[in-house]
């Protein structure tokens, strides 16, 4: 099932890198992946450490987040892709 | 406006703000003007631990094993944990409970105080295992000059609310004079007076605890006073969804969904605000001075600690729309993480010495998908 074409999607980390999503993995776990450095703590959506800036595109929670994030933001740690994103983490 | 612990007044608590309205009679969640708090009780409450549980015997003899400079860290770290959670284990009640509008919100303040008191009550457990009589250690935290330092600064915000609070409920707006002393007492000073009591709060749990909870995981990296340690994560994953709950009411205020007036007072205070974490920040590098003033342990200095108090306080503030004056950018203590994951805190429920985990919990989402097997 991971493995299909039609749910793994590119993101684009600006001035960063790229990643490939797969719906097996939080988005977050896909960053680890790619090895690109993000901030994280609790890694279950009430901390807000993993918080992101989303430019482009979509993502679904596999968990409700408790963390506060603005309207632009979301939290890696509890989401998967949905389509292909820019995405900008904190540096 | 007199505190009643029954409002008799029918009032919507959907059109009520957060503080400052009117006292709330029913505690309903049937309807919720910001439904998160109750999210965070559930959470909270899932996240439900006893000290006791925790096996802490072999912290003994680490113990006798470690340096002075290292007890000195050691111990110093939990007086003044115990000094932090002493506070918020009373003061979101006293200061807060008051004011509070929202039965979801006044909920979840009681829910909060409740596990700091675990907290306070976790700190006598460890202690009663390393010392046959602890109460030197207590006592020290009302004499010891740089924790008192610390109390004033912490309890301040607090204190300054709870009493214009008094004065407000007793005698109405207006200027009143106690013991010689003039206050002036108007519903814009009483919201300011909140609004920078939350942002010390917020402070507080967002940095004071780290740098004890940096010394206590540096220990456990070195497997020394792991029980500790382990009591210590369950602690540190509380205090983040105390984090949450606080960053939720500063932003809901600073961003108008709540009282409009609250909003003001957020772009008024933003300087003030912004000095209550400089000066949380200074202070918990002085504290870091403070524990390595007769040395230091394996895998910890004070600058590195200094420059993690730095990396914490600009993700802290940028959460709640301030700026940091830092330009640390990465994690000078990765392995901290390891620590603050909860995944790491959830151990299998069959290893009695921790348990973190509901029981008897049911999923009863069912998807089509479930019955693509089957048969008739």
């Amino acid at each position: 099932m991971s493995n299909r074409k039609d749910d793994a999607f590119h993101i684009d980390v600006v001035d960063v890198g790229c990643a490939t999503s797969s719906s097996d993995k939080t988005l977050l776990e896909s960053l680890e992946t790619a090895n690109i450095e993000i901030h994280f703590h609790c890694r279950e959506g009430f901390c807000g450490a993993c918080r992101t800036q989303l430019i482009e595109g979509e993502v679904d929670y596999t968990t409700d987040p408790l963390a506060y994030i603005n309207d632009d933001e979301i939290l890696p740690c509890c989401c998967i892709a949905k389509s292909n994103l820019k995405i900008k983490v904190p540096l | 406006m007199k505190y009643t612990t029954f409002n008799q007044k029918i009032v919507n608590p959907l059109a009520e703000p957060m503080f400052f309205g009117n006292p709330v009679n029913v505690a309903r969640y049937d309807q919720q003007k910001h439904d998160i708090f109750e999210k965070l009780i559930e959470k909270q409450i899932s996240f439900f631990w006893r000290p006791e549980e925790v096996d802490v015997s072999r912290d003994r003899v680490d113990f006798q094993k470690l340096t002075d400079p290292e007890k000195h860290i050691f111990i110093s770290n939990l007086k003044y944990q115990t000094l932090l959670d002493s506070v918020q284990g009373r003061s979101p009640n006293i200061a807060m409970l008051p004011i509070v509008s929202l039965p979801e919100l006044e909920t979840w303040i009681e829910t909060w105080s409740f596990f700091e008191t675990i907290h306070s009550r976790s700190y006598t457990h460890i202690l009663r295992n390393l010392f046959s009589d602890p109460s030197s250690v207590f006592d020290d935290i009302v004499a010891n000059e740089e924790i008192k330092r610390r109390a004033t600064d912490i309890s301040r915000y607090y204190d300054d609310l709870i009493f214009a609070t008094q004065l407000w409920q007793t005698q109405g707006e207006g200027v009143h004079t106690v013991n010689g002393e003039t206050h002036e007492i108007t519903m814009r000073e009483l919201k300011k007076k909140l609004y920078l009591c939350m942002n010390s709060v917020n402070a507080l749990e967002a940095i004071r605890f780290y740098v004890s909870f940096a010394c206590t995981f540096a220990f456990a990296e070195r497997k020394l006073m792991e029980g500790n340690s382990k009591i210590i994560r369950l602690i540190a994953r509380d205090e983040n969804l105390h984090l949450t709950s606080t960053q939720h009411i500063l932003n809901i205020w600073a961003k108008g969904k709540d009282d409009p007036e609250m909003a003001e007072i957020a772009q008024e205070c933003k300087e003030e605000a912004t000095a209550i974490f400089l000066t949380a920040v200074e202070q918990e590098k002085g504290w870091a001075d403070y524990l390595f003033q007769h040395g230091s342990m394996i895998g910890l200095n004070k600058d590195i600690l200094c420059q993690y108090v730095e990396y914490i306080a600009v993700q802290r503030m940028s959460a709640i729309g301030l700026e940091a004056p830092f330009s640390v950018k990465s994690n000078p203590l990765p392995w901290m993480n390891n620590y603050l994951n909860s995944d790491n805190v959830q151990v299998a429920p069959q290893e009695s010495e921790i348990s973190s985990y509901l029981v008897g919990q049911i999923d009863s989402s069912v998807s089509g998908d479930d019955f693509a097997d089957m048969e008739i």
